[in-house]
């Protein structure tokens, strides 16, 4: 089964069935991960599914849009491979994607 | 000293007189019965902001697929709103994109001119009905510009989608009236949707929907229930919200002046009436299993009520929750729900909001409420005034 696995803060890792179209928010939903939201449901105005994407993993997902980038630019705890995760759209080539669940702003 | 003792505690959406101020019954709901249930129409209600965040991200416990009113589903076309995953993503994708605030900030302008252009025939008397002259109107004639409908059609379609969302009292199902209008609704739709198959395709979100049935991934239902969702959705509830705002200024006169003397609060003032006064006060989903919470059973199967205005006022969430304060700036409120189904409109919402305000206080000043001219409208779900004049120096 192609997966992707979240790591959620103080909790143990979760590694979910990787659905193609769906994005790692949904995803997220779906299996019930600690520290994703989504309260927005996906229109890039919350950033209640913030994530660290894996080093070896930021450059191989689709690019941020300009609108992404912005709001992730404004986040306080943003890092280098920070990533909404509404905004990232799930592919079969993203098995073994593993990201890490920010802290709630 | 004589204590009564309370009356007993009752919620029901659907009895008018708890329209005019339903904020006390749900202090009591979330104090006595967090898991309350209505024997009369058995259905249940969750009023805690925790419980109300839980349900709306656990949508394969409450699920969304059955329907989010109270009244039973009449099986009509699939709508957006009435689905889960994966349906509803592949919904949601076809249109996201294009309500992100990005993306609807370009019709910044449009909502302007519409607003200037709604206000000024009004500046002479000094009075304007807010709801009738102005909110009622600024809404649909940004809808009806999304998805490309002819400008002297906006009074008709508002008639009907207004139809649609209106319930009689007592009464636990879509009324006559609501259906017929449904189905006039659906009429023009598919006339629209006819004309354009045989003119040139434009690029709007109706021109987006059809291209998405030319390539198998929504069929000729579907895109009429999703312009159908379109139109009900975005229309009302900015309305209500715009009328809210202009009632809470007056009830507020302190923030009142606050504001006006700095217009960067209007954001605040929108959001904050979101979470205090929002319209939309509750949507419905089933449980798909028995869920023990709070020492009680909900059992499979049955509706349940997430209020999502008494999660806002929600003291084990929000400080003072039951005190209006316009630098509040609540970005979590449930006003626009949450999860997967959270308002796609939102953005819009909020742009249109923030400039109805911009432009009523630049226009109008200090305003005062006639308080004995105000009328409510009776929906189950949403609450606002159908009536609201205000007076300000003529100019
Ligand atoms: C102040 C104004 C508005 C309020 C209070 C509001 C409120 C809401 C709420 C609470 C929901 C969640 C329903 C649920 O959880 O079952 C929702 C969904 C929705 N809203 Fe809004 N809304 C507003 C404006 C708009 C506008 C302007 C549009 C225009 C496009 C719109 C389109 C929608 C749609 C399409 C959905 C369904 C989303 C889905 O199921 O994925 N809304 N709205
Ligand atoms: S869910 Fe709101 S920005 Fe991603």
């Amino acid at each position: 089964m192609p997966s992707v696995t979240f790591l959620p803060v103080d909790a143990p890792p979760i590694i979910a069935e990787l659905l193609p179209d769906m994005t790692l928010m949904e995803v997220a939903l779906i299996n019930d991960v600690p520290g994703i939201i989504g309260m927005c449901g996906g229109i890039c105005s919350c950033a209640t599914c913030h994530v660290y994407v894996a080093a070896d993993w930021a450059d191989r997902l689709p690019a941020m849009t300009q609108e992404e980038r912005a709001m992730v630019d404004a986040l306080d705890r943003a890092g280098p491979t920070s990533r909404l995760g509404c905004q990232v759209r799930l592919e079969p080539g993203l098995d073994g994607l593993t990201v890490r669940v920010a802290l709630p702003e | 000293m004589i204590e009564t003792a309370p009356p007993p505690l009752d919620y029901d959406p659907f009895d008018y007189r708890q329209h005019d101020d339903p904020y006390p019954v749900y202090r009591r709901l979330r104090d006595e019965a967090p898991v309350f249930h209505n024997s009369r129409y058995d259905f249940y209600a969750l009023s805690r902001y925790d419980d109300c965040q839980r349900a709306v991200r656990d949508f394969k416990t409450f699920t969304s697929a059955q329907g989010t009113s109270l009244e039973e589903l009449k099986a009509q076309v699939e709508l957006l709103i009435n689905t889960d995953p994966p349906v509803h993503s592949r919904l949601r994708h076809l249109t996201a994109g294009l309500f992100t605030p990005a993306r609807v900030a370009p019709l910044e302008a449009a909502v302007r001119d519409m607003a200037r252009a709604l206000i000024a025939p009004h500046l002479a008397a000094g009075r304007i009905d807010i709801i009738d002259d102005f909110a009622a109107r600024l809404p649909m004639a940004i809808i009806c510009r999304l998805l490309g409908f002819r400008r002297e059609d906006e009074d008709l379609l508002r008639g009907w989608t207004d139809t649609v969302v209106h319930r009689d009292e007592g009464v636990f199902a879509m009324p006559d009236e609501g259906m017929q209008a449904t189905l006039k609704l659906y009429d023009y739709f598919n006339a629209e949707l006819a004309d354009r198959a045989r003119g040139a395709s434009r690029e709007d979100i109706i021109g987006l929907l059809m291209a998405a049935q030319a390539e198998g991934r929504i069929d000729h239902q579907g895109v009429l229930g999703y312009i159908y969702i379109l139109s009900i959705a975005g229309n009302e509830t900015t309305t209500k919200l715009i009328g809210n705002m202009c009632y809470q200024l007056h009830r507020h006169p302190d923030q009142f002046a606050e504001v006006l003397a700095d217009r960067s609060l209007i954001s605040g003032l929108v959001e904050e009436t979101m979470r205090f006064d929002g319209p939309t006060q509750m949507m419905a989903r089933t449980t798909t299993r028995d869920v023990a919470l709070h020492d009680r059973v909900i059992p499979a199967g049955k509706k349940v009520a997430l209020i999502f205005t008494s999660g806002n006022r929600d003291e084990r969430h929000y400080e003072h929750a039951e005190r209006f304060d316009v630098h509040r700036n609540p970005r979590d409120h449930l006003g626009f729900g949450g999860g997967l189904h959270a308002c796609l409109g939102a953005a819009l919402a909020r742009l249109e909001a923030r400039v109805a305000m911009e432009e009523l206080l630049s226009t109008l000043g200090y305003f005062a409420v006639e308080e004995e001219g105000l009328a409510r409208m009776h929906s189950p779900n949403v609450r606002g005034f159908t009536h609201l004049l205000v007076r300000f120096v003529a100019r």
